[in-house]
């Protein structure tokens, strides 16, 4: 099967200090992908030359058969974008935002799709709220509505449960699977929370210094790394990190 | 769900981004000071001085013919820059670059909210100067038309090159929109011709394309008619202004992807 994503010997450096140093990696249709590492793993600098934000030093990204740079206007279209860090435009009312971007993805009836969005996420009583006074829950839902409201086949995610609460992380959660089962979006995540990636995704990308060491299953990658868990296997790699730089 | 256009030039895309504009305008006080308070102010401080100071109307028809003028450069540069920034203020630049949106559409959508800032800002200040001081703001004659068409375009190219040097430096940028339009109102000739400038300074001030459009209509003030080399040069020099600053847009943007610039504004 053709990939969705595909990006091949990712390299990045900022200042000589690679960031990024080769990373390889492949996301089908419908399928549940998660970056994971240490901080300064090389998670975000990835996902942002996936994106076309950032551009790679080596190495070639293709979203849905298009390239990038070249055709990142095309890719946008199948790409939907959210991260738990990501304020929206400040001055426009939740309702306005959403419909900003479903016009700048040209969605069909835009109107609707927002109705649709906002009711799957339950968020209603938010539709007339200034995204400026969002909580950072709220914030996060609405993001998510944003990177869905055009029906992306792939839906990348920065941290996106990340300083949740946990019945907010619970929603958006299931929020996630949700959209990936009924509208068979890819999702392609990142996050610190190894449960969260143990549940809700089906294959794991582990970083470390900008290098992929394991990519598979999360019960595989964690048992070939020795460890009972994923989170088991953070901790060690984490640990060992530590010890790198002292 | 999406239709298959978004491959093209957008206009639904360029509306959609005048109306989010719009909005921000809309809710955010200052900008409203600056589009209908400081342009009543400026009419009246320097058509006073016209009528204070001068002999006859030809001063105050000068003065004010002036600022109308400069307020096509003054309203369309904060548009694009402060448009601009707005996206940075409110950490929106991320949320942009993963849109199907275009460069070329982004700063079409920040010229035409220029243009509506400037109908409403001209449409004030002849409003004030014919009101209060009996100013007829056409008095110039036809010179005013291409003299504007110039400064427009000069205006433009001025507001490309803050929204550059915001994608290098962020919101302290903003100082640039602001500091642009100081240097060049002394600089311009705006009230005065070049001579009146010390030595040193009036070899910049005829470097500047903005010059020649407003020596051309103080030429028309005077009865002098339209004065086409000019207005061509002005032209010239403006066209190749705008051109320049579009290629330094698109080269800032290029080392922001390359050096990671989008990090410092998420």
């Amino acid at each position: 099967m053709t990939p969705l994503l595909l990006a091949e010997g990712l390299v990045k450096s900022f200042d000589g200090v690679r960031a990024v140093n080769g990373v390889t990696l492949h996301v089908h249709p419908r399928e549940r992908v998660a970056i994971v590492g240490p901080n300064g793993a090389g998670k975000t600098t990835t996902l942002l030359m996936v994106l076309g934000a950032i551009e790679a030093d080596e190495g070639r990204v293709h979203i849905a058969g298009h390239e990038l740079p070249a055709q990142r206007h095309q890719a946008m279209r199948s790409v939907g974008f959210a991260a738990g860090y990501l304020p929206l435009p400040d001055r426009l009312k939740v309702a306005e935002a959403l419909r900003f971007f479903a016009d700048l993805s040209e969605v069909d009836e835009p109107g609707a799709a927002v109705d649709t969005v906002i009711g799957e996420l339950d968020i209603r009583h938010l539709r007339d709220k200034l995204c400026m006074h969002l909580s950072s829950g709220q914030r996060t839902l609405v993001g998510i509505a944003k990177a869905t409201l055009h029906r992306p086949r792939l839906l990348i995610l920065d941290e996106p449960t990340a300083s949740l609460d946990p019945d907010i992380a619970f929603r958006v959660r299931d929020r996630l699977a949700r959209i990936n089962e009924e509208h068979h979006t890819a999702l392609l995540l990142t996050s610190h929370d190894m449960r969260e990636v143990e549940t809700l995704t089906e294959r794991v990308v582990f970083l470390r210094a900008g290098r992929v060491i394991a990519d598979g299953p999360p019960a595989k990658v964690a048992a070939d790394g020795g460890q009972a868990s994923l989170e088991a296997l953070f901790l060690a790699e984490a640990a060992r990190h530590r010890a790198e730089q002292l | 769900m999406t239709s298959s256009a978004a491959a093209s030039f957008s206009w639904r895309r360029v509306w959609a981004i005048v109306r989010r504009q719009g909005l921000v305008q809309y809710r955010n006080p200052g900008m409203w000071f600056l589009l209908l308070v400081l342009p009543v102010v400026d009419v009246v401080l320097f058509s006073s001085i016209g009528v204070a100071y001068g002999t006859g109307d030809g001063p105050v028809r000068l003065l004010f013919t002036g600022i109308l003028l400069f307020h096509l450069v003054w309203q369309l540069t904060l548009a694009g820059s402060l448009g601009f920034l707005e996206e940075v203020w409110s950490r929106n630049v991320l949320n942009l670059l993963t849109t199907p949106v275009r460069e070329i559409e982004y700063a079409a959508a920040l010229g035409v909210v220029g243009l509506l800032r400037t109908l409403v800002a001209v449409g004030l200040i002849s409003g004030v100067g014919g009101g209060l001081y009996a100013i007829d703001p056409s008095s110039a004659g036809w010179v005013l038309a291409p003299a504007a068409a110039v400064l427009l375009v000069f205006g433009w190219a001025v507001a490309l090159l803050v929204v550059g040097l915001t994608l290098q430096y962020g919101d302290s940028a903003e100082v640039f929109s602001w500091g642009t339009l100081v240097l060049l109102m002394p600089l311009s000739g705006v009230f005065y011709p070049v001579e009146a400038l010390p030595g040193g300074l009036q070899a910049i001030a005829r470097a500047i394309p903005l010059t020649r459009a407003f020596d051309a209509t103080r030429i028309g003030l005077e009865g002098g008619g339209i004065a086409a080399g000019d207005l061509l040069v002005a032209a010239l020099g403006s066209t190749v202004a705008v051109g320049l600053a579009f290629w330094f847009v698109l080269r800032q943007l290029r080392r922001f992807r390359q050096l990671g610039w989008v990090t410092r504004f998420t």
